[in-house]
């Protein structure tokens, strides 16, 4: 009796939707081997360090699996079913793809470094989904997240003085070294942001939702409760300006307009803030010389070069890096030139800020409109376990979560095909790089865990 | 080697077509998912006799103005799963209000919630139980309601 409900209650939506996605893995994995031998690709497998073949697809697969079984024998088991493949694909074709581009850009082991990362954050959604027992704890002691959230930009702002503030035109100093790690600080940060957010949102909803203080046409918060958000705010504001970093303020500022609305259903305060960005927007462009030039990157013309773009092009930091993210966009064509077959390396920065060409020259339009699609649903997911969820803390921090995943995937696809100007923010499960793949697999652990809570208390099971 | 290419074409193409399966697959699961979803909410509500509706006149962020809510002889309407009406905004409370249906009228009564029960802009005290009419205005929380038979 035990067996036959334990196996009727197992998730074999999800162990039938992992199928697919493990087919698509080994057969990659299998091309990128045989890519090896054909003289036209630009790829070659002897620089692969000894972890060579199959393995990491496999290990990866094994890690998929054994985290469904896991799940199945928990009281866990009735957590959302279709969250993890779609990942689990993604990040595989996010493994396969830093495999594929480590030996051309001089860091042969960098798919390795990609699996281990995956791997650790499979482990780290497991155990985010089993410690959080309710959102209450995360609720209650958000003040902790702020100060973490605050202790993150500290320690990012030391990073930037201590490398040098006074060069207006080099790249981003949002990124720590630690021996050999390479950590990524705002990816941390934003969790913590989101938190803490739906916290105060959550709390005072009532209020936010009165909306007692009025300026002109527009009615805004009381200043009591505007407070915390203008200080998170303030910190979007410093890394725009110091750590030098747009797509993060672009991003934190995205979050907070998003859930200011999630929380109080005024669009008021959104175009209150709205207008308060374009304000800080012109001031900046104003101020720093390296934003008017990612936004002049933005007006090259491809198809109709002048002596202008010329210059653009060949200038440090100019227009070089997107033209050729254009030109190997267009290369791809609609199946792609196949994985291991085209020469993304030929993008400046392929394996993170621009894996989105790279993707685009291997497999091409369909493909990319294919991992759209995958983006799309697990967006789609995380928006209905907000519908579902029944108290507001859970509500806000699954949509905002979700948000923060739909904004920054926006951000930098946007940026690659030159409709934004490109920022250093990395493409969810697809763009190298640890600290990304960690803090993107504790969001799905926590959306994991609040789907569980929405079916505890609609199915009133005991817990 | 031109054996070589057909086969790589060939990877290459059915890379592709998994991909769109695999969208396919969790699609319909989607689908699947919803329908179940809509059944279950829809079976719920056959059996006892329609009194009259509560239609939204506004206040709310996730109902439309125009939706309605049909009424038994005792309606409860809250934000907990247990009530006859759940309304999924978090200005309701648990359980907000009841509607009874007594000697033709409506009686309104509201229970202890934090944001009030009003009709007509009167509100309706936790202990003792005002009668609406067809046509008040009632509102719950924040969200306005029209009383229709």
């Amino acid at each position: 009796m035990q067996a036959l409900s334990t196996i009727r209650r197992y998730r074999w939506k999800e162990l039938y939707l992992y199928i697919i996605p493990i087919l698509i893995l080994l057969l990659s994995m299998t091309q990128l081997l045989l890519a090896d031998k054909d003289p036209h690709s630009s790829f070659s497998t002897k620089s692969l360090p000894t972890i060579q073949g199959l393995i990491p697809v496999l290990g990866l697969v094994a890690f998929l699996l054994a985290s469904n079984i896991l799940l199945s024998f928990s009281p866990l088991r009735y957590a959302d079913q279709m969250l993890l493949p779609l990942v689990g694909l993604l990040s595989g074709i996010g493994m396969l793809m830093a495999t594929r581009l480590g030996p051309d850009i001089g860091d042969p082991r960098q798919g390795t470094r990609q699996l281990i990362w995956i791997l650790a954050g499979i482990v780290l959604c497991m155990i985010v989904l089993f410690i959080l027992r309710d959102m209450r704890w995360l609720r209650r002691y958000y003040y902790v997240w702020a100060l973490l959230g605050v202790g993150l930009v500290i320690v990012t702002l030391i990073n930037t003085f201590h490398v040098g503030l006074g060069n207006l035109n080099s790249p981003t100093h949002d990124q720590l070294n630690i021996g050999p790690i390479n950590f990524q600080p705002s990816e941390f940060l934003k969790l913590c942001i989101v938190i803490f957010f739906a916290a105060v949102l959550a709390e005072n909803s009532d209020i936010f939702t009165a909306g007692n203080l009025r300026i002109g046409p527009l009615r805004l918060p009381p200043v009591r409760q505007l407070i915390p958000i203008l200080i998170m705010l303030g910190i979007a504001l410093l890394f725009f300006l110091f750590v030098r970093e747009l797509g993060l303020a672009l991003l934190i500022y995205g979050i907070y307009l998003s859930m200011i609305y999630l929380g109080s259903g005024k669009l008021s305060y959104v175009a209150f803030g709205l207008v308060l960005f374009f304000l800080l927007g012109f001031v900046g462009y104003a101020l720093f010389g390296y934003v008017r030039l990612r936004f002049a990157v933005l007006g090259v013309n491809v198809t109709n070069w002048t002596s202008a773009d010329d210059s653009l092009y060949l200038q440090n930091g100019g227009a070089f890096q997107i033209v050729q993210g254009l030109i190997a966009l267009s290369s791809g064509g609609i199946i792609g030139s196949g994985l291991g077959l085209g020469h993304p390396a030929l993008v400046p920065v392929a394996s993170s800020d621009m894996v989105f060409t790279a993707l685009g020259e291997e497999l091409g339009l369909a493909g990319l409109f294919g991992i759209f699609g995958l983006y799309l649903l697990i967006i789609y997911r995380g928006y209905r376990i907000a519908i579902e969820s029944l108290d507001p803390f859970s509500k806000l921090l699954a949509s905002g979560l979700t948000s923060i995943f739909a904004i920054q995937t926006l951000i930098i696809v946007a940026g690659n095909m030159k409709f934004l100007p490109l920022t250093g923010i990395p493409l969810p499960f697809l763009a190298y790089g640890g600290s990304s793949i960690i803090a993107n697999f504790i969001i799905i652990g926590i959306l994991l865990r609040i789907s569980y809570n929405n079916v505890l208390e609609r199915e009133g099971l005991a817990s | 080697m031109l054996q070589l290419d057909v086969f790589l074409l060939i990877l290459r193409l059915l890379f592709i077509v998994l991909l769109y399966l695999f969208l396919m697959q969790v699609v319909i699961a989607i689908t699947r998912d919803l329908k179940v979803a809509s059944t279950s909410s829809a079976s719920e509500n056959s059996g006892a006799p329609v009194l009259g509706h509560l239609v939204v006149i506004g206040g709310s962020s996730t109902l439309a103005p125009g939706t309605r809510f049909n009424l038994m002889p005792e309606t409860s309407i809250g934000r907990g799963p247990a009530n006859t009406i759940q309304l999924t905004d978090s200005f309701i409370s648990g359980v907000h209000t009841e509607l009874r249906f007594r000697n033709n009228h409506w009686h309104v009564i509201d229970a202890n919630s934090r944001n009030g029960t009003y009709i007509n802009n009167q509100k309706v005290e936790p202990g003792k139980p005002l009668i609406a009419k067809p046509g008040d205005t009632i509102q719950i929380g924040f969200i306005q309601f029209q009383l229709t038979p």
